[in-house]
């Protein structure tokens, strides 16, 4: 368990590291960051001491290295629209997300998991076929069009809701059922299809030829061997609460984290952009993580077998 | 095996449960008598074949846009602007679909769009599954530590947000079509190379691809003429399933103003704009809208099908 632990904490760190090797390289890519955030046309002198300041005239393989520095000790640089540090401006903006983003995965968690179990005891009969067909249509239909016709059916057509804004709980009605309904329909698509491949195996077949009552089957063999892929899924849910709501947002005008990196990619400011990517890398590498560590929870084999490159 | 059709395997299996309960006898006679409408209809469920009839028309209007747009997609007529659609009690003819807030008619920039959508979806497709299998190819073939980075890659990709990525991208290089395409066709390439590299290994280990090395062929004759056909049905399935992704994801990014740039125009593109009339001219958000959800899902069902019909083992 613990050489199972340590590998997937390196290669947590690795990713980590990818990420703002990712974002070291692009930003040198793009161009002379002193031009484009400096106007070109500013005195040389200026662009000659930003390039001091920032340590653009020391060779790369030093400003990586520098780069890395900053980056451990928190200093992500400074938006370039009002100049205040990109973390603050990201940080402040969190509380919003989450406040959308944690009862949709309750929404999302509460209606999926159960409708995917549900439909896959049910198959083919006629709760299977209508959980499916919401399934597919949460895939299909796009967040922005689901939130643009809810705002045109509660807010413009019915009056009951707000269209945008942020300034009460009611505002957040509409974009949390946005959220939740697509969520939702992916999660009982997942569970299902995990639940039917679980229900296959010969140890159900086992199970019931025991004569274990179907309740218990289920109970005690099908449902702890279909969480171990489901687990995964609503980890991934978790690991993007800070970023997963970059289009509703926009849609309901929702002053969150992922609003704030629509404007902040519109008017190319680096640092903020570099700052929630990172953000958003640190929150699915601890997601991950903390996933890995449930299934060793759930799943008894992962701890005693020795694990060797898995993955 | 997510099954989403709800049509294509579920008959057959609805079949033998109904069988279950009937004596011996009868089963022989209620399979006799089935028609050959009945066996077409089992190969090719209505579902699909709508499906596939929306994808062709689609396809015939990306193809033909120029004969079938009654007008450019930035034509304006300033004096008819935010005329609503004919079923809308509209009485302009000349706009079946109504027009925008500059006169512009919907139902010729919607064909546009879908050229546009389409074909962007359809490059990111081709580009990411060339990549993804080229990749796959390659660890599968010198594995060591090429294979480690090429895994990590995978990893990275497949825990990273994609959208995120691809605003992060948007924001450092700015935006032209090019790049913009190019960029959809990093969306899931992670996919490709994962099946083609298992799928390349398992080969590699098999008669066939040791017969062909024996008689002395190079590398690139053993993957290109020999595995690649082999696994490139499995291949395309995923294609076909990656497609309606990368459709929402070109028509996300459009509608954040961050993928096509005006005045080209695409399906996202549309409706991010029509939102600013949604009161009143819901029409603008509405028709692309509406094309967005039936192109992916048929798309989807189309895919979801062939996968059944071709490759079994992918779930």
């Amino acid at each position: 368990m613990l050489r199972y632990l340590s590998t997937r904490l390196v290669r947590a760190l690795l990713t980590i590291c990818f990420v703002v090797t990712f974002a070291f390289v692009i930003l040198r890519l793009s161009g002379d960051p002193a031009l484009l955030i400096l106007s070109p046309d500013a005195p040389p002198e200026a662009i000659e001491a930003f390039r001091k300041s920032w340590g653009l005239d020391r060779p790369l393989w030093e400003q990586y290295f520098h780069y890395f520095a900053a980056i451990a000790e928190g200093n992500l640089g400074r938006s370039m629209r009002d100049g205040r540090p990109a973390l603050d401006l990201v940080l402040e903006r969190v509380p919003a997300t989450l406040a959308l983003t944690i009862p949709a995965l309750i929404l999302k968690i509460g209606i999926g998991i159960p409708a995917g179990i549900y439909a896959a005891l049910n198959r083919n009969k006629l709760a299977d076929r209508l959980t499916m067909l919401f399934s597919v249509a949460g895939f299909t239909v796009p967040s922005f069009v689901l939130g643009l016709v809810l705002v045109l059916i509660f807010a413009v057509n019915l009056g009951w809701l707000p269209s945008g804004g942020s300034d009460s709980w009611v505002h957040g009605i509409l974009p949390i059922i946005t959220l939740g309904t697509a969520g939702a329909a992916v999660l009982a698509r997942f569970t299902r299809s995990a639940m039917l491949e679980v229900l296959g195996q010969p140890y159900i077949r086992t199970a019931s030829a025991k004569g274990l009552a179907w309740r218990r089957v289920v109970v005690d063999h099908a449902l702890p061997n279909a969480a171990i892929p489901t687990v995964t899924i609503v980890g991934f849910m978790v690991g993007s609460l800070v970023a997963g709501a970059v289009v509703v947002e926009s849609v309901f005008s929702w002053p969150g984290v992922g609003r704030l990196l629509v404007v902040a990619v519109a008017n190319r400011d680096l640092a903020v952009v570099q700052t929630i990517l990172l953000f958003v890398a640190l929150t699915m590498v601890c997601a991950n993580l903390t996933v890995d560590m449930l299934y060793g929870w759930i799943d008894p084999r992962l701890r005693t077998r020795r694990v060797a490159g898995a993955g | 095996m997510a099954i989403t059709t709800g049509s294509g395997p579920s008959a057959g299996e609805d079949a033998t449960t109904r069988e279950r309960n009937l004596p011996p006898g009868e089963i022989v006679e209620k399979r006799a008598p089935r028609g050959r409408t009945a066996r077409f209809f089992e190969a090719w469920p209505p579902s699909v074949l709508l499906a596939l009839g929306w994808i062709l028309a689609m396809l015939f209007i990306a193809a033909f846009v120029e004969i079938l747009a009654a007008y450019s997609y930035t034509a304006m007529d300033l004096r008819a602007r935010l005329t609503p659609p004919v079923f809308w009690g509209g009485t302009d003819v000349r706009h079946l679909l109504g027009t925008d807030e500059l006169g512009r008619d919907v139902l010729s920039r919607l064909l546009y769009s879908i050229r546009m959508s389409l074909l962007i979806a359809f490059f990111g497709t081709l580009i990411a599954a060339t990549l993804g299998t080229f990749l796959g190819i390659l660890a599968a073939h010198f594995r060591g530590w090429v294979e480690d980075v090429v895994l990590m890659a995978i990893d990275f990709q497949a825990s990273m947000p994609f959208l995120i990525i691809a605003l992060a991208v948007l924001a450092f290089f700015g935006n032209s079509l090019i790049l913009f395409i190019c960029l959809m066709g990093f969306h899931g390439w992670e996919r490709y190379a994962r099946i083609s590299r298992g799928l390349a290994i398992s080969a590699n280990e098999q008669g066939y691809a040791g017969a062909v090395r024996q008689l002395g062929a190079p590398a690139w004759r053993i993957y290109g003429r020999h595995i690649l056909p082999n696994i490139a049905s499995t291949l395309i399935v995923s294609m076909t399933l990656a497609f309606p992704e990368t459709i929402l994801l070109e028509s996300g990014l459009s509608f954040l103003g961050l993928g096509v740039q005006p005045p080209l125009t695409s399906l996202g593109n549309m409706v991010g704009y029509g939102r600013e009339y949604i009161t009143r001219a819901p029409w603008i958000m509405l028709a692309p809208s509406v094309i967005i959800i039936l192109t992916t899902l048929s798309i989807s069902i189309v895919g979801d099908w062939l996968r059944d019909r071709l490759d079994p083992t992918l779930k």
